[in-house]
């Protein structure tokens, strides 16, 4: 079907994960295959935002030659912005007073003005509502998920995660090595808020002894006896991997004072967190201190946390990253010259496929209990804290 | 705006606090209006930050889809509301899409569990429901207190609120964290009879850290208002934060600040609390000082007997 694009635009919403230049890569290479000009937006929507903050201008323009060298680069050229809301943004007014504009329509407007026909956005779960209300009002464009996590609904396999899993196990590999060493107890926290993905995956590969996941509630007690007949059975360290989003059974916590933020999590959606608010924090480390607390407490054995955190974020792509950056980038080009709008690139093995937006916010791709990676586990004697 | 708007001025009114003792002399009305220009990290009223209605939820009222459900049908914005498959069935709610929710659509929720914070008042509409206390008002010495958020942000409203309580015969005061234009200062302060005010840090840097902007002007404004108003009587007041602002350089600081004025009547220390953390959560919002404690009271005794010694009082 023919179409009226000829100038695209790509951003990246939230923040880095491996395989963003890939992605670019893929985007650009598809769309020279058919004439287009591929047109990228700095830091979010600021570059259209905020032009003032870009000697270089908001805007960078790729061509072929430029991205065929970037598929395997870490980073982003075109930088991201971890909250990038048009309808929310913080503004000083002439008296130094701080408010909130909406500047959803000056960016429609903007994105005219530069020629830009459609965009396509790398966004997580949080700016994903943003990118639905933008297209509500007019905006033409595809939504990318990318995912340290995994935890974006509607596709198994969101741009990131294997590169982060691939880095969680080699890192936490290490600290088995450095437990063994001192005769202690590593706790490792990895990215997973609402789901347990990566901990789940990460943890198998290394044989952990027991991993926490948002989706099974532990109790420390059943932990600390597995870790202790390991222990009575000569075993002098262990090795526990937990997702910062894992929470104790209700009363189950002897002593540490009940945390606020778990039983807030039940109820906020995934646009609470970031940058919004000022009193929106990172609240990275808090499960990892709490379990090595707590475990020292009920083991008798030294405990050590480690935080992984946005270091599983950093680093170059992995093959896989690279492959699904450049085919996510070159499907939603495909989407684009389709006349379609207000989707996101879905990988549904074996076919990558559209799914509307409306069917993609509000939900997360959690474990289901019957999971096999869940049942392996199991198999393995690894105490997922239940 | 209209020509009544010009008579009238209307202003968003949090709530309307009855009988309160801490706010200024005798038995006092606080009205809480909303709308604030600092962003103070330990805010024990995060519903005052934001100037227009906002929403809340509070998950333990809710009774859930199968017995419930209105939110997840129009007129709610499609998408503002949802639950998750596999947990139970409360409602969450996606903060992005639920502020194009009005006033009239969230009450329909028949259990409360979805809140506004914040409606709109007339100044007679105020007044009158402060007139209701105005026998305590005689008795202690008592009178109507601004509070907020910030009042002085609503100049007009707030001039007018306190304009017409004097003519009621009520004694005025207002609480204030002093970072608005000078002008909005001298529209207000002719009306009030007793300014409240914080003196929260120190060290400019450190201001902006903890209340999201330095102090420069709040300094400036508070030692202007001191001189140019000396009929009014003010009284300085401290937050006392563990870790930030209890330390004696502070409250020094504050006192060769504020002990060259005469009208300056008092300097309170509020010793910090945590009675706000639950509304974070209802606004969806995480409450960041987590870890905090209230300070000692032996701390609390130090510093009040620094106080004390500056204004006279007390002691050896």
């Amino acid at each position: 079907m023919p179409t009226s694009t000829k100038r695209i635009a790509i951003n990246f919403g939230g923040g880095y994960v491996p395989g963003l230049n890939a992605l670019i890569a893929g985007t650009v290479m598809a769309a020279s295959e058919i004439g287009w000009e591929v047109v990228g937006i700095r830091d979010g929507y600021d570059g259209l935002l905020f032009p003032e903050r870009y000697p270089a201008g908001g805007l960078l323009r790729f061509d072929r030659e430029m991205v065929e060298y970037l598929t395997g680069a870490s980073g982003s050229v075109l930088g991201t912005a971890a909250r990038s809301d048009p309808f929310h943004v913080r503004a000083v007014d002439e008296d130094g007073m701080l408010r909130e504009e909406d500047r959803s329509d000056e960016l429609l407007d903007a994105i005219r003005s530069h020629g830009i026909d459609a965009v396509i956005s790398v966004v997580g779960s949080a700016p994903l509502s943003i990118l639905w209300k933008l297209s509500r009002k007019g905006l033409k464009t595809i939504a990318v998920p990318k995912s340290v996590e995994n935890d974006m609904a509607t596709t198994e396999l969101s741009f990131g995660f294997d590169s982060a899993l691939s880095f969680a196990t080699e890192t936490i590999e290490r600290v088995r090595r450095a437990a063994e060493s001192t005769r202690q107890i590593g706790i490792v926290e990895v990215p997973g808020e609402r789901a347990g993905w990566l901990a789940l995956q990460s943890g198998i590969a290394v044989c952990a002894d027991a991993i926490l996941i948002p989706e099974i509630r532990y109790d420390l007690h059943k932990v600390a006896e597995k870790l202790c007949e390991k222990a009575e059975s000569g075993r002098d360290h262990a090795l526990v991997v937990v997702a910062e989003g894992a929470t104790p059974v209700i009363g189950a916590a002897p002593s540490s004072d009940s945390s606020p933020v778990d039983s807030l999590r039940a109820s906020l959606s995934p646009g609470a967190f970031g940058e919004q608010g000022a009193h929106v924090i990172e609240r990275s480390g808090h499960v990892a201190q709490k379990v090595a607390l707590e475990l020292q407490r009920l083991t008798n054995h030294e405990t050590y946390p480690l935080v992984l955190g946005h270091l599983v974020s950093g680093g170059p792509p992995t093959a896989a990253d690279r492959q699904l950056g450049l085919a996510y980038g070159a499907a939603a080009v495909r989407a684009l010259q389709d006349n379609q709008s207000g989707v996101m690139v879905s990988f549904q093995p074996p076919e990558l496929k559209f799914i509307p937006l409306a069917d993609a916010i509000n939900k997360a791709r959690i474990l289901p209990a019957d999971s096999v990676f869940v049942q392996v586990a199991r198999a393995l004697g690894i105490s997922l804290g239940d | 705006m209209t020509t009544t708007d010009l008579l009238e001025p209307t202003g968003t009114v949090l709530n309307i606090q009855h009988f309160c003792t801490h706010d200024g002399p005798g038995i006092r009305t606080t009205v809480f209006l909303k709308g604030c220009s600092l962003r103070c990290k330990w805010c024990s009223n995060p519903e005052s930050i934001q100037p227009k209605p906002e929403l809340a939820y509070n998950p333990d009222k809710c009774i859930g889809k199968a017995q419930c459900g209105f939110c997840l049908k129009p007129p709610f914005a499609e998408g503002a509301m949802y639950v998750v498959d596999g947990s139970d069935d409360k409602i969450h709610v996606n903060w992005d899409l639920a502020g194009d929710c009005d006033a009239e659509t969230i009450d329909l929720c028949p259990t409360g569990a979805l809140h506004m914070f914040g409606q709109r008042m007339t100044v007679d509409e105020v007044l009158d429901e402060v007139a209701q206390d105005s026998s305590f008002y005689r008795e202690s010495g008592g009178g109507i207190t601004l509070s907020g958020g910030e009042c002085l942000l609503v100049p007009d409203f707030s001039a007018a609120l306190l304009a017409g309580a004097h003519k009621r015969g009520f004694n005025t005061a207002i609480e204030t964290g002093g970072n608005v234009p000078w002008r909005f200062f001298e529209k207000v302060l002719p009306h009030a009879d007793l300014v409240l005010h914080d003196r929260k840090v120190t060290d400019p840097a450190r201001h902006k850290k903890w209340c999201g902007v330095d102090n420069v002007r709040i300094n400036a404004n508070f030692e202007k208002a001191y001189s140019t108003f000396p009929d009014t009587k003010f009284i300085a007041r401290t937050p006392v934060i563990p870790g930030v602002n209890d330390d004696e350089e502070h409250i020094r600081a504050v006192l060769a600040s504020i002990r060259p004025y005469p009208n300056v009547i008092d300097y309170e220390l509020l010793p910090y609390h945590r009675y706000g953390e639950n509304k974070y959560n209802f606004l969806g919002r995480v409450y960041e000082l987590h870890d905090f404690q209230s300070p000692s009271p032996e701390s609390l005794s130090r510093l009040q007997a620094i106080i004390d010694e500056a204004f006279g009082r007390g002691g050896s």
